[in-house]
């Protein structure tokens, strides 16, 4: 068991539990495509991290990517350090919980069947890590992992460290190494604004309008998100293409309207854009620096920012607030906290 | 049931939106009865805002369940116990004449000439305060001057989010000021034993006795631990029972709308500081189980001192906070002729809780 580096952050996969769909669903599309390519490092790598632990419900889950294989993803990993990343130590990260998969790892760790078995050190290291919002952001992750103090913002590879997406194991092994086509990604589609949550294969280069068309509900409006409804960004054209870096798409009901006894039906509201209540003045509450995984006091910044003296919030340590949106989650008073955060961050 | 229930809402539902595009279309109607028709509105359905910048979801608290938590915290930390105590016609008309004059009244009239601010909830927190620290037996119009007075002020500082001290606790001083024999007799003796169905409308004949901070103050004898726990000696209307309070307030703090370093260190530091004076002073100082139970001090510590807006916002500070109310607490009653310092106390420390605020943040970022 990893220490754990910072107590804070919020479970979100408690509160917004999602659950996908067993079959994977590939998405017919003729159009052009985009060629799948890795941009290798030119720094050399000591560490590799690669993240088996989501903690976003509507991240895709590992189930997705180890397809109950768990020894060929870990050898396609190897292979792809001993071919790519010589000498460098890999570091595999799963939920705290999962006690099978945490199992399969250590049997691989201590097997004979590897393909290439460590002569002097061990180099495949695993680590657990609660499911909680925001610890696999990359200042968070490198720090619990490594010890490391890294900004936000920075390219991890100043430090030799590089994050692996685990689709990127299997991209890197294929198109590289096997030189077979690889030109599909997994894609997990889910939200309040669709009749199931699925993980669909696409081919990057496809509108997102094509892969919703049959899954989104038509009966109420909606919006679509890339990558994260906490720090992501809102799709505002369905033309918009999927790319190699596309993480996950979000669909959730707008709910632009009044709810009558909205006390009695927090149910309905619930995992919509509805703001949830009114906008109002900062009530001190400390709402959101218990909710701080970085131990700041974001309410400072909005009272800077209120009196107009975005330069002054700069006195309280902004530079290291890893904007993952916790504070205006989960602020009484509906704040923009992360709006402002982003502001005051211009005005260097 | 069901199908009942669905109707009525379609068609509340349907006047209210009639309502609104009607004062939204007629500028005269929306400038004197806008704000009002928001605030009804307000606590009947949610907001239609969504959200318009990452995150796009947000948590389902918001502030009004952040000041019902408080009110319903307060109806069943005091009301009700107050409610056996002296009986239902002393508690709730002083209640309808606080809200009346507070809400019904000033707020709305407020809103109306000066329309910057909703009405909102905590107009009733404060309301619901200003019966809690007078005696049982304050007249009625007095109830109504100082919820007139608490609003006023906290109307005009700007309501929640910008208030400097507690506007209750400002209320009751100035009806301390411009009262001083009124706020300080009229200590009715509560019924106490199996209720019965006149006591629980009148209480027990109005017999007065000094609280038990006065009569330590004049005769140096404390009343029995387990009576002032559980509310069956004189006080204010709502401090009586210390027990409900307590756990009101504990939930409170579970909650996390009421935090809870205020109340352990506000409630520590009046434990410890009593303790050492009277180790120093002897008998003239209470003994530091007595300074807890008596008085507003559990009252004030639970629910007046974790007002959010009129503490610090750091953690730390709140935990200067809560001693310096303490030991102006302990001051005030051991060494000077007024029994009770809480409000001297919390309103003091209100006003430094700016400086406490800055030097805190000081010492954490640049040093």
């Amino acid at each position: 068991m990893t220490k754990k580096a910072y107590k804070k952050g919020f479970n979100l996969i408690e509160t917004y539990p999602v659950k996908f769909a067993k079959t994977i669903v590939f998405v017919k599309h003729n159009g052009p495509a985009v060629n799948y390519s890795f941009s290798f490092p030119d720094k050399k790598v000591e560490h590799i991290i690669v993240n088996l632990c989501p903690t976003e419900p509507w991240a895709l889950p590992n189930r997705a990517i180890l397809r109950n294989r768990t020894h060929d993803f870990l050898n396609k990993l190897e292979t792809v350090r001993e071919e790519y990343f010589p000498d460098s130590h890999c570091h595999v990260v799963v939920n705290h919980q999962e006690s099978n998969l945490i199992n399969e790892l250590n049997q691989y760790k201590a097997g004979t069947d590897r393909i290439y078995p460590s002569t002097k050190e061990e180099y495949l290291h695993l680590h657990t890590m609660e499911p909680v919002y925001p610890y696999d952001a990359p200042v968070l992750i490198v720090k619990n992992i490594l010890g490391l103090d890294i900004a936000f913002g920075q390219n991890t590879i100043e430090h030799s460290i590089l994050l692996l997406d685990p689709q990127d194991v299997t991209g890197i092994f294929e198109h590289y190494i096997k030189k077979s086509e690889f030109n599909t990604r997994l894609i997990p589609i889910s939200g309040t604004g669709l009749k199931d949550n699925k993980i669909l294969k696409v081919k990057p280069g496809t509108p997102i309008k094509s892969m919703l068309e049959l899954y989104v509900r038509t009966d109420i409006k909606y919006r679509v998100f890339l990558d994260g409804l906490l720090n992501g960004t809102e799709v505002k054209d369905l033309n918009q293409k999927i790319n190699w870096s596309t993480k996950n798409i979000v669909v959730i009901e707008e709910r632009d309207y009044k709810t009558p006894f909205h006390y009695i039906r927090t149910k309905e509201l619930h995992f919509t854009t509805s703001l949830m209540g009114e906008l109002r003045c900062c009530v001190y509450c400390n709402f959101c620096d218990d909710i701080c995984p970085v131990n700041l006091e974001p309410a400072l910044y909005w009272h800077c920012y209120d009196r107009g003296e975005k330069h002054k919030a700069h006195l309280y340590a902004l530079e290291k607030c890893i904007e993952c949106g916790l504070c205006s989650f989960t602020c009484p008073s509906k704040l923009e906290l992360l709006q402002v955060i982003r502001e005051c961050k211009l005005l260097k | 049931m069901k199908k009942t229930f669905k109707n009525i809402e379609t068609i509340l539902n349907k006047s209210l939106n009639g309502i609104e595009t009607f004062i939204q279309s007629h500028p005269k109607v929306n400038f004197l009865f806008g704000a009002l028709f928001e605030a009804t509105d307000g606590l009947i359905r949610s907001t239609k805002d969504t959200a318009k910048n990452p995150p796009y979801i947000r948590r389902g608290m918001d502030a009004k369940q952040y000041m019902g938590g408080i009110l319903t915290a307060l109806f069943f930390g005091w009301v009700v116990p107050a409610i056996y105590f002296y009986g239902f016609m002393c508690v709730v008309p002083k209640l309808i004449v606080s809200f009346v004059v507070g809400v019904f009244i000033i707020d709305v009239i407020w809103v109306i000439l000066a329309r910057e601010e909703r009405i909102n909830e905590g107009g009733f927190v404060t309301c619901l305060f200003i019966p809690a620290f007078l005696p049982p037996q304050a007249p009625l119009w007095l109830i109504g001057v100082g919820a007139g007075i608490s609003i006023l002020f906290r109307n005009i500082l700007g309501g929640v989010g910008h208030n400097l001290v507690n506007p209750a606790l400002f209320g009751r001083l100035l009806l301390t000021i411009c009262f001083p024999t009124m706020v300080v007799s009229g200590w009715q003796e509560p019924s106490t034993g199996i209720p019965t169905i006149k006591s629980l409308m009148y209480g027990v004949d109005a017999v007065t006795h000094a609280t038990p901070l006065m009569a330590f103050k004049e005769t140096g004898k404390t009343a029995s631990f387990l009576s002032l726990m559980f509310g069956a000696n004189t006080g204010s209307l709502g401090e009586t029972c210390r027990i409900a309070l307590i756990i009101t307030g504990i939930w409170l703090c579970v909650k996390r709308i009421a935090n809870w370093r205020i109340p352990v260190a506000y409630l520590g530091s009046v434990f410890v500081l009593s303790a050492i004076f009277s180790l120093m002073v002897g008998k003239t100082a209470a003994p530091p189980i007595f300074q807890l139970l008596s008085g507003g001090l559990i009252f004030a510590a639970f629910f007046m001192a974790t007002d959010p807006i009129t503490t610090t916002y750091s953690q730390a500070g709140k935990w200067i906070f809560g001693i310096g109310c303490g030991l102006i607490t302990v001051v005030i009653r051991n060494f000077t002729s007024i029994p009770e310092g809480i409000m001297y106390a919390i309103l003091l420390m209100n006003l430094l809780s700016v400086p406490i605020q800055t030097i805190i943040l000081k010492i954490k970022y640049r040093t």
